[in-house]
């Protein structure tokens, strides 16, 4: 009775962890999205797909080409950045001021597109995995088993968010990037290029994509699936809010700790939809999230 | 609307007639000739693509009043379409209900899961909406496949008993060509009338500005949710029936990416008309079956690039498709097609 309920414990406290970690993922994909809409007000459908794209090109680069990781992740967040770069140009930068329906349907195309080329270069490659960067094993903290590879993944999110967070905070393109998402108009007065500010932004987004798909292919294998993480992430954007990047963080654990417990605790099939089922809540009782703006509009 | 030199309305219902000038009637009555002679040359083949494209129109002529006319974008039509194809099917396999009984209630059944997804679109609108019938598609999906597969037969597939109007079994593809034709023409028929009543002047004040149509006196809440119902009803019709001709139905026939298929056929076919929806059916089924001839000849040339070399390509058109509509035709083929029709009109003087 009482091993058992110690071992009840250990489960819940696992699972809180894995679910920590894979949220940490979430919230950091989520990021990207949030960069997106804020400086641009276009909400990233193709987010799923990019960190899909991601993860298999940094496989090929890994595997297929078989250059070694600290080059082929140089190489791999280069080559993303300049795409997500050149995506501002065309075809996004005539969508601005358009109807919602077209800026929603273009990233949708975009991740379309990106799902065939993906289908086109790799679709014979079935169950494939990153080469191990480090050999797993289980630590023991506070006598709970935790895999290093965890702990490994939620430090490595953990570095970036912190990163990501300076950068948005004290770097001279952060700021830009933040001023050009208060308005474009005031921060074109400014002197401040907003073009280049949106295109930074797709650069920015795409990388934190890849990343996040390096990380959960590491976790999870390589396959198409993991374009559902898209719309967890945007689930988990829209959790914490879409204006804020601690909002996303959040929201992306909340996701990620809920869709654990599911899977642990109910089944398989609920934990696909629980972040679905969130969103829903979320948009009915709080609809601009935990720490979003509150637009109000007069006509 | 603009009309030939010389005709001129004189009234309301004159001015609005569907075929104003005998003209278009005539046209009318040679493309009905046309369609009901077409079984006894065209091949099965093209019957088969006209059922499956004349199914998809059904449902997008619900996703253009839906999205078009009233503004609230959905995409997470084919969910809907589940919601038909899955309640037509468990009413006659489960209650034997005869064939017509099962049709409207497949209809109704979506157009209540419209409304109960709808209501979200009294307090949100544009990404929110988006968002809230993207979770409308998974969790009807999940609906569908997990908590009763006794009765919705899971996540495999549920066959779908035959059709028969008293004695007369609907068997063959022509059967279903006559048949899917004529439920076309009146769904069509509807959303046109629809659209000149006052419910519909309604719907287009709602989608250019909805704090200034309720201001003027327009019920938002009953307009959104007429426009839920009835656009989700469209896709219980075009679902039900799609079941009915395809005789097995399974979970994943009705995927998000159906749907983002079907907005983007309404952008290429040009929002907000009624020969949009053709329009659009048309040219992305074109595409598609362009694309899977065309993969093998690819394959022959570069055999390095795998397998699904069609479904690769058929992708990666559709995605540009939709984007350069989106940059360089926004208003899709439809528009293209009413420049055409002034410029033959005002021809040879291009005033």
């Amino acid at each position: 009775m009482d091993t058992r309920g110690g071992k009840g414990m250990i489960t819940f406290v696992q699972l809180l962890v894995i679910g920590i970690s894979v949220g940490f993922i979430y919230g950091l994909i989520a990021v990207g999205f949030v960069l997106i809409y804020k400086s641009s007000q276009i909400f990233n459908f193709a987010q799923g797909e990019m960190v899909m794209f991601g993860a298999f090109l940094m496989w090929s680069f890994l595997v297929p080409l078989g250059i070694t990781p600290a080059l082929a992740i140089i190489l791999v967040l280069a080559i993303v950045g300049l795409a997500g770069y050149g995506l501002e140009r065309f075809p996004l930068r005539p969508m601005i001021g358009q109807p919602i329906l077209a800026t929603i349907m273009i990233t949708m195309g975009i991740g379309v597109f990106l799902r065939g080329l993906a289908l086109l270069l790799w679709s014979s490659n079935i169950g494939i995995k990153f080469p191990a960067i480090i050999t797993e094993k289980t630590v023991s903290i506070f006598n709970v088993p935790i895999s290093n590879v965890t702990i490994g993944i939620f430090s490595f999110g953990l570095i970036l968010v912190i990163l990501l967070s300076l950068f948005f905070n004290y770097s001279r393109t952060g700021l830009h990037m933040r001023a050009a998402a208060e308005s474009h108009q005031l921060a074109q007065s400014m002197g401040i290029r907003v073009t280049q500010a949106i295109a930074q932004s797709w650069a920015i987004a795409a990388i934190v994509a890849t990343v996040g798909g390096f990380l959960l292919g590491y976790v999870r294998g390589i396959d198409f699936g993991l374009t559902e993480i898209g719309l967890i992430a945007v689930a988990a954007a829209l959790v914490g809010g879409l204006e804020s990047f601690k909002g996303a963080i959040f929201g992306g654990l909340i996701i990620g700790v809920a869709q654990t417990f599911t899977g642990g605790y109910v089944g398989y099939g609920l934990k696909e939809v629980i972040p679905f089922i969130i969103m829903v809540f979320v948009l009915i009782f709080k609809p601009y999230g935990l720490f979003g703006l509150v637009k109000i509009e007069r006509v | 609307m603009r009309r030939v030199s010389g005709v001129f309305d004189t009234s309301y219902i004159q001015d609005m007639t569907i075929f104003r000038t005998k003209y278009y009637s005539a046209g009318m009555v040679i493309l009905i000739l046309f369609f009901l002679i077409l079984p006894v040359f065209g091949s099965e083949f093209w019957l088969t693509f006209i059922n499956s494209t004349a199914v998809t129109v059904i449902a997008l002529q619900g996703l253009n009043i839906l999205t078009g006319y009233c503004g609230q974008i959905s995409i997470g039509h084919t969910a809907f379409m589940a919601v038909g194809a899955y309640s037509s099917t468990i009413l006659a396999a489960q209650f034997e209900l005869p064939f017509w009984l099962c049709l409207p209630c497949g209809g109704l059944g979506a157009g209540l899961a419209g409304i109960l997804f709808g209501l979200p679109s009294l307090r949100v609108k544009g990404y929110y909406l988006a968002l809230t019938t993207i979770a409308a598609q998974y969790l009807i999906i999940y609906m569908i496949k997990t908590p009763f597969p006794e009765i919705t037969g899971g996540a495999i597939a549920l066959n779908v008993p035959e059709v028969n109007l008293g004695s007369f079994v609907l068997s063959t593809e022509t059967h279903f060509y006559y048949f899917i034709l004529i439920m076309l023409a009146v769904m069509t028929f509807f959303a046109k009338s629809l659209m000149r009543s006052h419910f519909g002047r309604a719907f287009v004040a709602i989608r250019d500005n909805d704090i200034a149509s309720e201001a003027m006196g327009i019920n938002l809440y009953k307009g959104k949710l007429l426009a839920f119902f009835i656009g989700c009803f469209y896709a219980g019709i075009a679902g039900s029936i799609w079941a009915d001709y395809v005789r097995v139905i399974s979970p994943d026939d009705f995927t998000l990416t159906s749907s983002i298929w079907q907005i983007g056929m309404l952008i290429i076919g040009g929002l907000g008309s009624t020969l949009g929806p053709f329009f659009g059916a048309i040219f992305i089924g074109a595409l598609r079956e362009t694309c899977v001839i065309c993969g093998p000849w690819v394959t022959s040339i570069i055999p390095q690039l795998g397998a699904q070399i069609s479904a690769s390509l058929v992708e990666m058109t559709f995605g540009i498709a939709v984007i350069l509509f989106l940059v360089f035709e926004p208003r899709g083929i439809g528009h293209r097609w009413e420049i055409l029709k002034e410029s033959y009109r005002l021809w040879p003087f291009s005033y």
